[in-house]
């Protein structure tokens, strides 16, 4: 720009640089189409979260999906299972020796148990049979879905399990999901033909009724401790009733007042006390327990099927 | 041939953090499928990110039965704002898919956590931020094998490549 400009030529000047800033048509176009396309996806998800959320008009799509995503997940378990096999392996093999004298120790103890709970158990069944009682159902009364898990959860907030059976194997929601040691898992959320999920026991909205085996009398709840997804609280247990450490808790399969049965059988395995306490301004007793499963690592499951 | 590519290689991501890693909880609290995404963003751009994000979002919606759409609009976000990061500063420096990653690892545990508080599912915070410290680190140790990876799969484009319109000056 020359030095001795006049206003004319400054002015025209000005119009000469504005007419080249707007010759970028490409630069300009592509910040378009670049917000158009992230606001179009964004809007996108907004409405898929909202049709998820409110009505269950996406799950036949969701269910479709997959059952076409869970042959992948299926494979990729079976290329890893052999890795996950060998790290056990060479982690039991390190503890096995320290572990090796306790459970010798812990056999002879459960031998002489064993016996004893032979012997309640029989008394059990004729005085059953004697007084024609009428209990909550028991484990035995239901079929069982063994089942592969396909995602564990895959995050904190994330306390949900999949698993590779459906309604075409005769689960329905609510159904009961133990561990194949006989743990109590979760129970079924939503299901589709051939998967499921389980809202596990660690989940904030899930909560059990639940006895102690040694101490029958006491009743309570079992929920997920707060500040811990792997630590459950045994609730609502009156400071009255005694309930020690080591004890082991289970389902107490209540029959409820007529229409509202629990609907876990009695005698599921929950855990093991690990802490029990009183304190003044708790009309309850403080007890914590020790889930049976580890919920954070489940390859296969159990679904408990009730008589239908 | 880029996104087949970056659609594959998400695929087996999201299958080994679904199948593998989500069976032991140390990793379990990380996000391989995170990390991947972020590398192929910054390599690839906003709109790649953008289009990434909301497809492996909705598999992982998908896979998990979860609600459809919240993992889609967080790595939709996440794809977008880390592209948009590469194409204008960070490209070619050192630290940027680090500081990416864990930015937006933290973004993503609290925006995850946001959305399941604003549709009124439990959203526990103390779980979330005491989680937070081990997938840092799990991701940022992830971010060197996986970026060296995703950038050897998806090469810088030529000079040629990249310039879609010439405009003679003068």
């Amino acid at each position: 720009m020359p030095r001795n400009r006049t206003v004319r030529l400054a002015v025209l000047g000005s119009s000469v640089q504005k007419a080249a800033a707007s010759g970028y048509p490409s630069n300009r176009s592509s910040a378009l189409r670049r917000r158009l396309i992230v606001g179009g996806l964004v809007l996108a998800s907004l409405v898929l979260i909202t049709v998820s959320f409110r009505s269950s008009a996406l799950d036949g799509v969701q269910g479709t999906a997959a059952d076409a995503v869970r042959p992948f997940e299926i494979a990729a378990n079976r290329v890893a299972r052999p890795f996950r096999d060998a790290a056990g392996w060479a982690h039991g093999l390190v503890k096995a020796k320290s572990e090796n004298a306790k459970y010798r120790r812990e056999i002879a103890a459960l031998q002489q148990q064993n016996l004893l709970d032979e012997q309640a158990i029989q008394e059990n069944v004729q005085l059953q049979q004697q007084t024609h009682f009428q209990g909550p159902p028991s484990v035995k009364a239901f079929g069982r879905v063994g089942t592969q898990v396909l995602t564990n959860p895959q995050n904190a907030i994330d306390q949900t399990v999949t698993i590779a059976a459906g309604s075409a194997s005769g689960l329905a929601a609510d159904d009961v999901v133990v561990a194949p040691n006989g743990a109590l898992v979760g129970t079924i959320d939503k299901v589709w033909s051939h998967v499921a999920r389980v809202v596990l026991l660690t989940d904030e909205e899930s909560s059990v009724t639940a006895t102690d085996l040694t101490s029958p009398s006491a009743v309570g709840e079992v929920h997920v401790g707060s500040g811990s997804d792997s630590e459950l609280v045994f609730d609502r247990v009156p400071k009255s009733e005694y309930v020690g450490v080591g004890d082991t808790i289970i389902t107490s399969g209540n029959l409820g007042k007529g229409s509202l049965p629990s609907m876990y059988p009695r005698g599921v395995l929950v855990g093991t006390v690990t802490s029990e306490s009183d304190t003044d301004v708790n009309p309850f007793k403080t007890i914590q327990v020790q889930p049976a499963v580890n919920f954070s690592s489940l390859q296969t499951v159990i679904v408990l099927v009730p008589p239908r | 041939m880029d996104g087949l590519k970056a659609a594959v290689i998400l695929f087996v991501a999201a299958l080994l953090q679904l199948s593998v890693l989500g069976q032991y909880a140390p990793f379990r609290t990380g996000s391989l499928v995170l990390v991947v995404l972020l590398a192929l963003a910054l390599l690839r751009g906003s709109v790649f990110g953008a289009v990434a994000g909301f497809g492996i979002g909705l598999l992982l919606d998908t896979a998990t039965l979860g609600t459809l759409g919240i993992t889609s609009l967080l790595l939709t976000v996440a794809g977008f704002w880390i592209g948009r990061y590469g194409e204008t500063t960070a490209r070619d420096r050192f630290h940027a898919p680090y500081l990416s990653v864990a930015v937006v690892t933290v973004l993503f545990a609290f925006g995850q956590l946001v959305l399941q508080f604003v549709l009124g599912e439990p959203a526990p915070a103390g779980l979330v931020a005491h989680g937070l410290p081990v997938a840092l680190v799990f991701n940022l140790v992830l971010t060197l094998p996986v970026y060296a990876l995703v950038r050897r799969l998806f090469p810088a484009p030529e000079i040629g490549d990249r310039v879609r319109e010439v405009r003679l000056l003068g």
